[in-house]
C-alpha cells in the first residue's frame, strides 16, 4: 500500500528491485522452513519413535522413518501402560475446571460489571491486588487445606485447586467484557421482569461467546498440560495420575520401554495439537487479545 | 457504637444499605464461589505459609516445635539454596533477553504482509507452546539420550562432550540444555504478543514517516520500537516471573541433577516438601515454607528494584529528550 503511494510511476530500477525482493523472500522462506523443521523435530521424532520396534529405536538413532509400523505400541500404551486411564483422568480434570471456571468467573464478572451491589468497589480493588500478589510457593498450606477437606488423593483436589487458581484472572477478563456491553439490552430484559439470575443466564452469557472461547482455550491448555498440581495431589494414588504425571512416572518405572513412552507422549500431546490446528486463529487471537 | 446508633442519619443510611444488600441477595450468591475459593486457595495459602515457617514440622498433626527464625538463618546459610538460587537467576537472565529478541525478530519477519504463508509459519513456531512441558521433557530426555549415543568423534576428541555422561548427566551441559529447551518451548507466546502489538501500530504513522523521507531503520527505531515498548514491558515482566518459578522441565529432565547441577529454587523447595532426598529422614514442611518465604521476599525485592530502575531510566531519558 505504502509503496504504491510513493512510487506512482514505474521507474527503470523498480523492475530490478522487484527481482531482488523476490530473492529476499525466497531466502526468508528457506530459512523459515529449515528452522521450522528443526523446531518441530522433537515432535516428528516422537511420532516416528512411537511406531518403531524396540530394537529399531535403539539402532536407528534420530531417523524419522520407523523400521516397522508397530501400531501395537499405541494399544499397549493405552492398556498395559495405563495411558487410557490417565487420558480419562485428564479429560475429567480439564473438562471440570473449564466448566467451573467459566461458570464461576462469568457470574462474578457479570455481577461486578453490571450491578451496583454494595461492596462492589472493595471487591474490584481486592481482585486487582490479588492479581499482583506473588503466588509461586504456596503449595504447602494448599496441601494442608486439601487434606483437611478430605480431598487428598482424589481428582477433585486438582479440580478445586486449579479452578480456584484461575478464577481471579478470568473474572477480571469477564468483567472487562461485560462492562463494554450496551445498557439497552439489559434494560429491555429488566422491564420484561427478568431477575438477576435470568438476566445473566439467558441474556448476558449467550452474548459473551468470544470471551467464553478465550477463557475455555486458556484453561484447556493450562490444565491439560499441568504437571505440578496433579503431581502433588496424586502422589499416593497412581491410578489418579493425569497424562503429564503418568508420563513422568512411566519413565521412572519402566525405563526400557522407550517406544511405549513415545506412544504415550503422542497420546498425551495429540489431542491438544489437533484442537490447536483446528482452532489456531482463536488460540492466537485469544492470547493476543488478553494482553491488549 | 452507641454514638453511631443514636445518629438518626447514619441509622437511615444503614437501613438503606441493608435494603440494598437484600435487593442484591442473588448478586452475593453469584459472587460466593469466587470469594470462597479465592480466600481458601489463594489468599489463605499466601499468608498461611508464613506461620509454618517458624516451626519444625513434618506435616503430621499440629506444628508444635517452635523454632523462631532458625529456618530462615539455615536457608540463608545453606550453600545448596544459593546454588539453586544462582541457577534460577542464570536461567532467567539468559532466557528472557534471548527469547524476547528471537521472538521479536520472528514477529517482524512474519508481520510483513507481502510474506506468503505467514499463518503457516506462525502455527509452526507456536506449536510447542500448547504442549506440556512435562511430556515434552520426557521426549527430549529420550532424544538427548539418542543423540548422546551418536556423538560424532570430533566432539568427543575436542572434549565438548563426555560420551560416558551424555547430555542430561553432564553437569556442564545440563543448565544450557534446560535454558535452550525453555527458550524453545515458550517462544511462541512472545512471538504472538509481539505480532499483536505490531498489528496495532497505526499504518498512517509509517506512511507519514515515508512522506517525510524516513528510511527503514529510522522508521524501525522511531516508530516500531517506541510503539512496542508498553507491551514489551508487560511481556518482559511475565517472562521474568515465569522463569523464576521454573519447575516442570527441570524436574522431568533430571530432577535438579546431576548432583544439584540444575537444582532451581522450585525443585529445592519441592525436595524438602514431598521427598526426603535431602539430608533429613522425613520431609520438613516448616523448613520448606521458610525457604519459600525467603525466595518470595527475594523476588519481591528484585521486582521492586526492577521497577525503581526502569522508572529512573525512563525519567532520565525523558529529561534528556526535554
Amino acid at each position: 500500500m505504502a509503496s504504491t503511494i510513493t512510487t506512482p510511476t514505474v521507474r527503470p530500477q523498480a523492475v530490478h528491485r522487484r527481482k531482488r525482493f523476490s530473492l529476499v523472500y525466497l531466502a526468508t522462506h528457506v530459512v523459515l522452513l529449515v528452522v521450522g523443521f528443526f523446531y518441530l523435530f522433537p515432535f516428528l521424532w516422537m511420532i516416528a519413535g512411537s511406531l518403531k520396534t524396540l530394537n529399531g529405536f535403539f539402532t536407528q538413532g534420530l531417523s524419522l522413518i520407523p523400521d516397522g509400523w508397530v501400531w501395537r505400541n499405541y494399544v499397549d500404551a493405552w492398556n498395559v501402560a495405563r495411558f487410557g486411564t490417565y487420558f480419562q483422568n485428564t479429560v475429567f480434570v480439564t473438562a471440570s475446571v473449564v466448566l467451573l471456571t467459566n461458570f464461576f468467573s462469568s457470574m462474578a464478572g457479570f455481577v461486578l460489571a453490571r450491578t451496583q451491589i454494595p461492596g462492589r468497589k472493595f471487591l474490584i480493588g481486592a481482585i486487582l491486588v490479588t492479581l499482583f500478589l506473588p503466588r509461586g510457593y504456596t503449595i504447602i498450606p494448599t496441601f494442608e487445606t486439601i487434606i483437611w477437606l478430605g480431598l487428598n488423593n482424589t481428582l477433585w483436589a486438582v479440580v478445586v485447586v486449579n479452578t480456584a487458581g484461575s478464577l481471579i484472572f478470568n473474572t477480571f477478563l469477564y468483567m472487562g467484557y461485560f462492562s463494554t456491553m450496551h445498557r439497552e439490552i439489559e434494560e429491555a430484559a429488566v422491564i420484561d421482569g427478568a431477575g438477576l439470575m435470568r438476566l445473566y443466564w439467558s441474556i448476558m452469557l449467550p452474548l459473551a461467546g468470544p470471551m467464553v472461547a478465550t477463557v475455555t482455550l486458556f484453561t484447556f491448555i493450562s490444565n491439560w498440560n499441568d504437571f505440578f498440581t496433579p503431581l502433588v495431589f496424586t502422589l499416593g494414588k497412581p491410578e489418579l495420575r493425569t497424562l503429564a504425571v503418568g508420563m513422568f512416572a512411566f519413565v521412572g518405572e519402566n525405563s526400557r520401554d522407550w517406544t511405549l513412552t513415545c506412544a504415550g507422549a503422542a497420546i498425551s500431546i495429540m489431542p491438544i495439537v489437533i484442537v490447536f490446528l483446528f482452532l489456531q486463529r482463536y488460540f492466537i487471537e485469544g492470547i493476543a487479545g488478553a494482553v491488549k | 457504637m452507641a454514638a453511631i446508633a443514636s445518629n438518626p442519619q447514619r441509622g437511615v443510611a444503614r437501613r438503606q444499605l441493608g435494603r440494598r444488600m437484600r435487593e442484591h441477595a442473588w448478586g452475593y450468591v453469584m459472587l460466593l464461589p469466587l470469594i470462597v475459593l479465592t480466600l481458601t486457595f489463594v489468599i489463605y495459602p499466601i499468608f498461611g505459609s508464613i506461620r509454618y515457617a517458624f516451626y519444625n514440622w513434618d506435616g503430621f498433626g499440629e506444628p508444635e516445635q517452635f523454632v523462631g527464625l532458625r529456618h530462615f538463618i539455615t536457608v540463608a546459610n545453606d550453600k545448596y539454596f544459593w546454588n539453586a538460587f544462582q541457577h534460577t537467576i542464570t536461567y532467567t537472565v539468559v532466557l528472557v533477553p534471548v527469547q524476547l529478541l528471537l521472538a521479536l525478530i520472528l514477529a517482524l519477519v512474519l508481520n510483513d504482509p507481502r510474506l506468503r504463508f505467514s499463518n503457516f509459519y506462525r502455527a509452526v513456531y507456536f506449536l510447542p507452546v500448547v504442549t506440556s512441558a512435562a511430556v515434552i521433557g520426557v521426549v527430549l530426555g529420550l532424544m538427548f539420550a539418542r543423540i548422546s549415543a551418536n556423538f560424532p568423534q570430533w566432539m568427543i576428541d575436542a572434549k565438548l562432550v563426555n560420551p560416558m555422561l551424555g547430555i542430561v548427566n553432564d553437569p556442564r551441559l545440563i543448565m544450557p540444555t534446560i535454558i535452550a529447551v525453555g527458550i524453545w518451548h515458550t517462544l511462541g507466546y512472545n512471538m504472538v504478543y509481539f505480532l499483536a502489538a505490531l498489528q496495532s501500530v497505526p499504518r498512517e504513522l509509517y506512511e507519514a514517516a515515508t512522506m517525510d523521507g524516513a528510511g527503514r531503520w529510522a522508521k524501525f527505531a522511531h516508530i516500531t520500537i517506541p510503539m512496542l515498548r508498553p507491551i514489551g514491558t508487560i511481556i518482559t515482566f511475565l517472562a521474568i516471573l515465569g522463569s523464576l518459578g521454573v519447575f516442570d522441565i527441570v524436574w522431568v529432565l533430571n530432577k535438579g541433577g546431576p548432583f544439584y547441577a540444575s537444582d532451581v529454587v522450585s525443585t529445592y523447595i519441592y525436595g524438602y516438601t514431598f521427598t526426603s532426598t535431602r539430608g533429613g529422614s522425613t520431609a520438613n514442611y516448616g523448613y520448606a515454607s521458610a525457604a519459600a518465604l525467603f525466595m518470595s521476599t527475594l523476588v519481591l525485592g528484585l521486582t521492586a528494584l526492577q521497577i525503581i530502575v526502569v522508572r529512573r531510566a525512563n525519567r532520565q531519558r525523558n529529561e534528556l529528550q526535554a
